[in-house]
């Protein structure tokens, strides 16, 4: 039973943080109601003049997963450069293969617009193309009538 | 103290690289480095890439898997079967047989999805790619001999299923399947993740040779730990190749992916979660054969006779054949439950019918989907015969393999697991499966006798929501006997359903043009059905050759 008594340590230290802080958040907590400056999105004294937007463009979480991507490139390539001498040649090799599949999802984002910042560019031919006026008819279609319910 | 930790020198002791043998893992080598090559060259030219040259692309690359696999075959009977890459993989009969067959169904898949993605109008390589990826992950299951590479096997067949079974991103069940397979397969994933690591506490390896060599010499006291990991792990396994209790994704997967996608995941993600399963219980886990029989045999039991039973309720042609595949995933754990050798070449050569037999089904599924690929009620199928004759017969002949009939390699599939079963005691196991093998034959035939013997005139059945799965609403002709009945009683039961005479179709063409290269698909499928169904044994031969490296 004596190699387990880590594990219930452990546990009775997760146990115990877990209550020292919610004791202590309830005791130290101020209990004073929270004024409208205090809800605001951002507590840095300035009141916000209008409302922050809603949506926001789908190349932000693109560009996050692109991230990952190329991090976990770099997770794998640390522990290579630490045994870089153990495993000369063939390290060497097997970075470079794993560092070319990379490389082509890489250009396979680059060739699909991933990172073209922009006003969006299609690849697929026949759309007819985008001018002022095409827009301007093409807002004023999707405008609600005056008298319907938003 | 960050700093000093990250100082202090690394003790990794003396890496030593293994020693590889490249000829071993060169199939699935081939898969991902042709993946990655289609994909570079999607990504350069300037246009998207037409979908003809992804085809030939995909077909080439299998083609050399497969020729590949033909030389480990030889190499494997001049040297005999061996681990490689220091004891990771095996190169014995069974895994080149696999990979064989894996090779073969990803070939017939890019013929089929040709003329699907062409219909739909979708450009671009990223369907070979997810598909060739998914393929290899389903290799080297089936060559892995360390837990941890079949669990890499699993994840890399099954995130590029995720991907593929949300690929027609115009459809909302799609979408929907997609996410429901996700979730749950995320799940199972790491339910079995859980199991390799108990097991590995239990046994103090994950390599599957030395697991066997741990049990063989030492008895455990208290194997509660290796029999939850032993357990946990079957419901991994159990999630992949859709056997029951662990079914509920499989009809709305199956219904919403793309057809092609469907036949693809029914046919390689259960051949390469097979293969696993059969090599983890019977080289590793053999001693103890005692304790997982009878999980094998209720997971046995519970596939056959639901997969059958609730087939018979289907108006969806997809989900019918969602719940056949459950059904014959019954039939093929009937091969693992006898744990000896004859039960694995019986389930190797069950997975070999299997696997073209519902390709075959899902290409015609494809094409009489028409576009968009939403249309497979059952009643679209009434009169096919008579518009269609050759595409009906093709169809008649994979649904009657699939039902197990003569001159067919289903019924030497069902016959060889079947007596595998009865060499190894469970007769119980054998009747139950013949059973439902004939309520399952009411099911084949009714899509059968509705292409040959209705009319285009012929009334419409009532409507009812397609796939509304009722466990308990038994038909009463679902006992034995009464499936044997002779074909008008089937026929009068289909009519007396219907109620109103429905305008069939009047908008939609009547006939349904089938692309070339599906029509090679199908052709190939259904001749690989009759013709080793005629002329067995080449095919059986092969299968028996094919035996498990270490199997005691």
């Amino acid at each position: 039973m004596d190699q387990y008594l880590p594990i219930l340590l452990l546990g009775l230290l997760g146990l115990g943080f877990t209550v020292f802080s919610l004791v202590s958040s309830a005791i130290l907590a101020p209990r004073k109601k929270p004024s409208a400056a205090k809800l605001s999105p951002y507590e840095c004294g300035i009141v916000p003049n209008r409302e922050p937007p809603q949506r926001f463009p789908v190349r932000f979480y693109l560009v996050s997963m692109i991230f990952i991507i190329f991090d976990i490139e770099i997770v794998f390539l640390y522990p290579w450069a630490v045994v870089f001498h153990q495993i000369a040649t063939f390290g060497l090799i097997e970075v470079i293969v794993f560092a070319a599949v990379v490389f082509v999802s890489f250009l396979y984002l680059i060739s699909n617009g991933a990172l073209t910042w922009g006003p969006p560019k299609t690849l697929q031919s026949g759309l007819p193309a985008r001018t002022s006026d095409s827009t301007i008819s093409r807002i004023s279609a999707a405008r609600p009538e005056p008298g319907e319910a938003a | 103290m960050i700093a000093s930790l990250l100082a202090t020198p690394v003790n990794t002791g003396k890496l030593v690289v293994p020693h590889i043998r490249y000829l071993s893992i060169l199939p699935p080598m081939i898969m991902i480095g042709g993946a990655v090559l289609l994909l570079a060259l999607a990504s350069l030219v300037s246009r998207p890439l037409r979908v003809r040259v992804g085809t030939w692309g995909t077909v080439l690359i299998s083609g050399t898997a497969l020729g590949i696999s033909l030389w480990q075959w030889t190499d494997v009977g001049d040297h005999g079967a061996h681990t490689y890459v220091a004891h990771a993989v095996v190169m014995d009969g069974f895994s080149v047989l696999i990979t064989m067959l894996i090779s073969a169904a990803m070939l017939v898949t890019a013929l089929v999805a040709d003329g699907y993605l062409n219909r739909e109008g979708v450009e671009g390589s990223e369907f070979y790619v997810l598909a060739l990826v998914s393929a290899s992950g389903a290799m080297l299951m089936g060559m892995a001999n360390d837990l941890i590479i079949v669990f890499l096997g699993l994840e890399i067949l099954s995130i590029a299923l995720y991907v593929l079974t949300a690929y027609n991103h115009r459809r909302g069940a799609s979408g929907e399947a997609a996410l429901k397979y996700f979730l749950l397969g995320g799940f199972s994933s790491a339910i079995f993740v859980y199991g390799i690591a108990l097991t590995y506490g239990a046994t103090g390896s994950t390599n599957l040779t030395q697991i066997a060599d741990f049990l063989a010499k030492n008895v455990l006291l208290t194997d509660g730990l290796l029999l939850a990991g032993v357990s946990l792990l079957l419901v991994g396994f159990g999630f992949k190749v859709a056997a029951v209790p662990f079914h509920m994704w499989t009809p709305d997967v199956y219904q919403g992916a793309p057809s092609p996608v469907t036949g693809f995941m029914a046919a390689v993600a259960k051949a390469g979660a097979f293969a696993a399963l059969l090599r983890v219980l019977l080289s590793s886990f053999g001693v103890i054969s005692s304790d997982w029989r009878p999980i094998i045999f209720g997971m046995a039991v519970l596939s056959l006779v639901l997969g059958s039973v609730l087939a018979l309720r289907q108006r969806d042609v997809k989900r019918m054949l969602a719940y056949s595949s459950i059904n014959h995933a019954g039939f093929i754990l009937l091969g693992v439950e006898s744990a000896r050798a004859s039960g694995v070449s019986a389930s190797l050569y069950y997975l070999f019918a299997y696997t073209f037999m519902t390709i075959g089904s899902f290409a015609i599924v494809t094409v009489l989907g028409r576009e968009g690929d939403g249309d497979h009620d059952l009643t679209r199928y009434r009169g096919l015969a008579r518009r269609q004759p050759v595409l009906a017969l093709a169809f008649a002949v994979l649904l009657l393999a699939q039902a197990g009939a003569p001159f067919t390699t289903g019924l030497w599939a069902k016959l060889q697991v079947v007596f595998a079963a009865i060499s190894g005691g469970s007769v119980p196991l054998a009747v139950i499966a013949m059973v439902t093998a004939v309520i399952a034959g009411y099911f084949y035939l009714r899509v059968a006798v509705l292409m040959y013997a209705g009319g285009d005139d012929a009334r419409a059945d009532a409507p009812q929501p397609a796939g509304s799965p009722e466990p308990h609403a038994m038909i009463s002709f679902a006992s034995p006997e009464g499936a044997h009945a002779n074909v008008t009683t089937i026929n009068d039961e289909l009519l007396m359903t219907g109620e109103a005479p429905a305008p069939f179709g009047e908008d939609l063409p009547s006939v349904l043009p089938v692309p070339a290269l599906t029509g090679v698909a199908i052709g190939l499928c259904v001749g690989v059905t009759v013709v080793f169904g005629v002329w067995p044994s080449p095919l059986v031969d092969f299968a028996h050759q094919a035996s498990l490296l270490f199997l005691g």
